[in-house]
């Protein structure tokens, strides 16, 4: 008898594995082999594989999305781990954003990486491992499972906030992000223990039948209220955004860009997949705390953004106020369930594209001025005039002016709160109208410095735009444009998704 | 196998919990940082011996191996590598950070406490409740108890198949559903552990 058989027989029957959906998770292993593909051309290569690192990257994360294309195209909803981890239109377009994303934070990342003195493999090691927690994420349907990807995405995204390591203020902007970060995972996982205590599962599913069918008890109450706390923090909602404009300024811009668009995707990709697929029994508390989060995000962000000079903070109150204009819907989530939770998605698909340009425009003009103050923009029209086109699509479309993405974005959020017929609802559809408006001043403000100050120095050499740069602004214009000229594209995306569980969890019996 | 908290279990947490609690304020209150360290040594010993009382065995030994064996001692070598004062620091705290703080600790307890007294009342910890199975559990709270113990009886003989109702801190079990329900956030952990390592030799090293 051998030694193994032996242990079979004390151990009593043998494991057995679950049967696993290697399709479904290929996004996922694409992007893990890509990151150790990195680590181990970069430990052989050293200097001489520098030059490799962006293209690498840049290759994983397109090949990263075509199994995302291929399971869209084969359409059906996969779930795997009984429930844990479910690949559905709503997970599979997020991870498409996050990818996506990721890609032009590489080509913005190319040359400001590369003439700086930075580590660059371990960069753009660090940058996939961060976008592979996201893409989880987008699946995750599991309390442990969003707890471990949201580390998986923020502790890489905490050391590249640091990774201008002889200056002060990166130094200062890792150390709040990580202070603030660790801070407020450890209140989300406080709450999520007790939303686990109640329910005695962690499957999000489970919970909001349970949810659903208890109503109201105060330590539900409490365990979601530190749930969405924690996640205030990621998608720095006021009043949990304080280490937002310092942690983008100090922070090497193409890492701001990272954090101000990706990293806060993926915080309101686990508010969307906590609150509708688990908490939304809870409307009673739901509502009044996210309206409340809403608010106040959107006039903080606002206000503040209205006197910045530096163009990083400016983006920091706005990306606050954005944030407020995608948790607005969220404050109709259990009246209309499935309108708000398309106006989120629409906005987070839009946001990204717009944001990820403005802060691509910056980092071009930028290299010229080598100023992040926004008046050092000053007459940008006389010396790029294609970049200050550019850069006001981008501001416009942020502020929502039509025919540009950001303005089918507001509109649908501005749909989604009438929509549902509440005074909560008609309330917030005031509020965001206010601050749409609050928000074209400062943004409009920009916009008139680049195209009608006087060049600061007087200097006008024409601002060298390296390829990859080039390319990621093109590529966010287009999009910018074509979602604002067609809005009906993203549209017929989010109306593919299955919804089908919502009433169920919203309206019980 | 018990079902509920007996007496001594209930004097044992006790005194483990004024234990923690102790210590817990004394971490956060001495000046000096290195007994912050060994009182946080007696906290999470403390934890640890809950998770025993909890029957949750595997837990408790990874409690005592990872926090006390690794974290604590690499808090100390931290603490001595970086060349931190390792007396008496009187300027850690001062009197408006105090204040704020005990103001902020009474609410905060205050709150927690009212929110789970309100919740469970005189609920006791039944243990089949841990399997995940809320509606087994009710059905089993139902039975009358010479019923239950036949099921536990049951319970014991097939728990070792790692079916729904094992007992969850049994090490077959934790073994069992990490490779088995989740195995993602296991292997999602790995990468996160190859990330936190390479980022932090990169923070880490002079150059």
């Amino acid at each position: 008898m051998t030694v193994l058989s032996v242990l079979a027989q004390l151990s009593g029957p043998p494991f057995e594995s679950l049967p696993i959906d290697w399709h479904a998770l290929a996004p996922e292993v694409v992007l893990l082999s890509v990151a150790v593909l990195i680590t181990l051309v970069d430990s052989i290569g050293l200097e001489r594989a520098r030059p490799l690192m962006p293209g690498l990257a840049g290759l994983g994360l397109l090949g990263a999305l075509i199994p995302v294309i291929t399971l869209a195209v084969e359409g059906s909803d996969r779930v795997l781990f009984g429930g844990a981890y479910v690949v559905d239109d709503l997970s599979l377009l997020l991870k498409a954003v996050f990818l996506l994303s990721g890609y032009v934070i590489v080509l913005l990342s190319t040359n400001y990486i590369a003439e700086g003195d930075y580590w660059e493999g371990e960069y753009y090691n660090l940058l996939l491992f961060s976008l592979l927690g996201m893409v989880v994420m987008a699946s995750a349907r599991d309390l442990i499972t969003i707890f471990v990807a949201l580390e998986l995405l923020s502790i890489p995204a905490y050391m590249l906030a640091a990774w201008r390591k002889g200056d002060r203020r990166s130094n200062e902007a890792g150390m709040k992000y990580l202070l603030m970060g660790v801070f407020a995972s450890a209140v989300m996982l406080y709450g999520m223990s007790l939303v686990y205590g109640v329910t005695g599962t962690t499957l999000l599913e489970p919970i909001g039948l349970i949810f659903a069918e208890v109503g109201t008890a105060s330590v539900i109450t409490l365990g979601v209220i530190f749930v969405i706390i924690g996640f205030s923090f990621k998608v720095s909602a006021v009043p949990f955004h304080t280490w937002a404009p310092d942690t983008y300024e100090g922070a090497p811009t193409p890492v701001a860009a990272f954090l101000a668009v990706a990293s806060k995707i993926a915080g309101f990709v686990a508010l969307i997949s906590l609150i509708y697929f688990g908490f939304l029994g809870q409307s009673d508390l739901i509502e009044p705390l996210l309206f409340i989060l809403a608010t106040l995000s959107m006039f903080v962000g606002n206000l503040i953004a209205l006197r910045q000079t530096n163009i990083i903070r400016m983006l920091a109150y706005s990306g606050v106020a954005q944030a407020g204009f995608m948790l607005a819907p969220f404050a109709v989530a259990a009246s209309d369930p499935e309108t708000s939770l398309k106006a989120v998605v629409t906005y987070l698909v839009i946001y990204a594209a717009m944001n990820l340009g403005a802060f691509a425009v910056v980092i071009a003009l930028a290299r010229k001025t080598r100023s992040g103050e926004i008046s050092s923009f000053g007459g940008a029209f006389q010396y790029a005039p294609a970049l200050t086109v550019a850069m006001s699509v981008f501001l416009f479309s942020l502020a929502g002016i039509p025919p540009l993405g950001g303005w089918f974005a507001k509109f649908s959020v501005f749909a989604a709160v009438v929509n549902a017929g509440t005074t909560a609802g008609y309330v917030m559809a005031v509020i965001v109208a206010v601050n749409s408006v609050i928000a074209l001043y400062y943004y409009a403000q920009v916009a008139k410095t680049m195209w009608m100050d006087p060049v600061p120095d007087g200097d006008m050499t024409p601002v060298g735009v390296p390829p990859s740069l080039g390319w990621a602004i093109v590529l966010t214009a287009a999009l910018t444009l074509l979602f604002g000229v067609l809005p009906g594209l993203l549209g017929d995306v989010t109306d593919s998704f299955d919804l089908g569980h919502l009433e169920l969890l919203a309206f019980p019996g | 196998m018990e079902t509920t908290f007996d007496l001594p279990a209930n004097i044992a947490f006790g005194v483990i919990a004024v234990a923690i609690i102790v210590a817990a304020i004394r971490v956060v209150t001495t000046r000096n940082i290195v007994h912050a360290a060994l009182w946080l040594v007696v906290v999470l010993g403390g934890v640890g011996a809950i998770y025993i009382l909890l029957q949750a065995e595997f837990v408790a030994v990874v409690q005592y191996l990872v926090y006390i064996g690794a974290i604590v001692v690499l808090f100390l070598f931290g603490i001595m590598l970086t060349r931190a004062p390792l007396g008496e620091m009187l300027d850690l705290t001062n009197r408006t950070m105090r204040v704020g703080a005990i103001i902020t600790a009474v609410i905060l307890v205050t709150i927690m406490v009212f929110s789970v007294v309100d919740s469970f009342r005189d609920e006791e910890v039944d243990f089949i409740a841990y399997s995940g199975d809320v509606a087994a559990a009710q059905t089993f709270a139902d039975l009358s108890a010479e019923e239950q113990e036949t099921v536990l009886d049951e319970v014991a003989a097939i728990g070792a198949e790692g079916t729904d109702l094992g007992p969850v801190g049994r090490t077959e079990t934790v073994s069992d559903s990490i490779f088995r329900d989740y195995l993602i956030p296991f292997e999602v952990i790995s990468a996160l552990l190859l990330a936190a390592l390479i980022g932090a030799i990169v923070i880490a090293r002079r150059d």
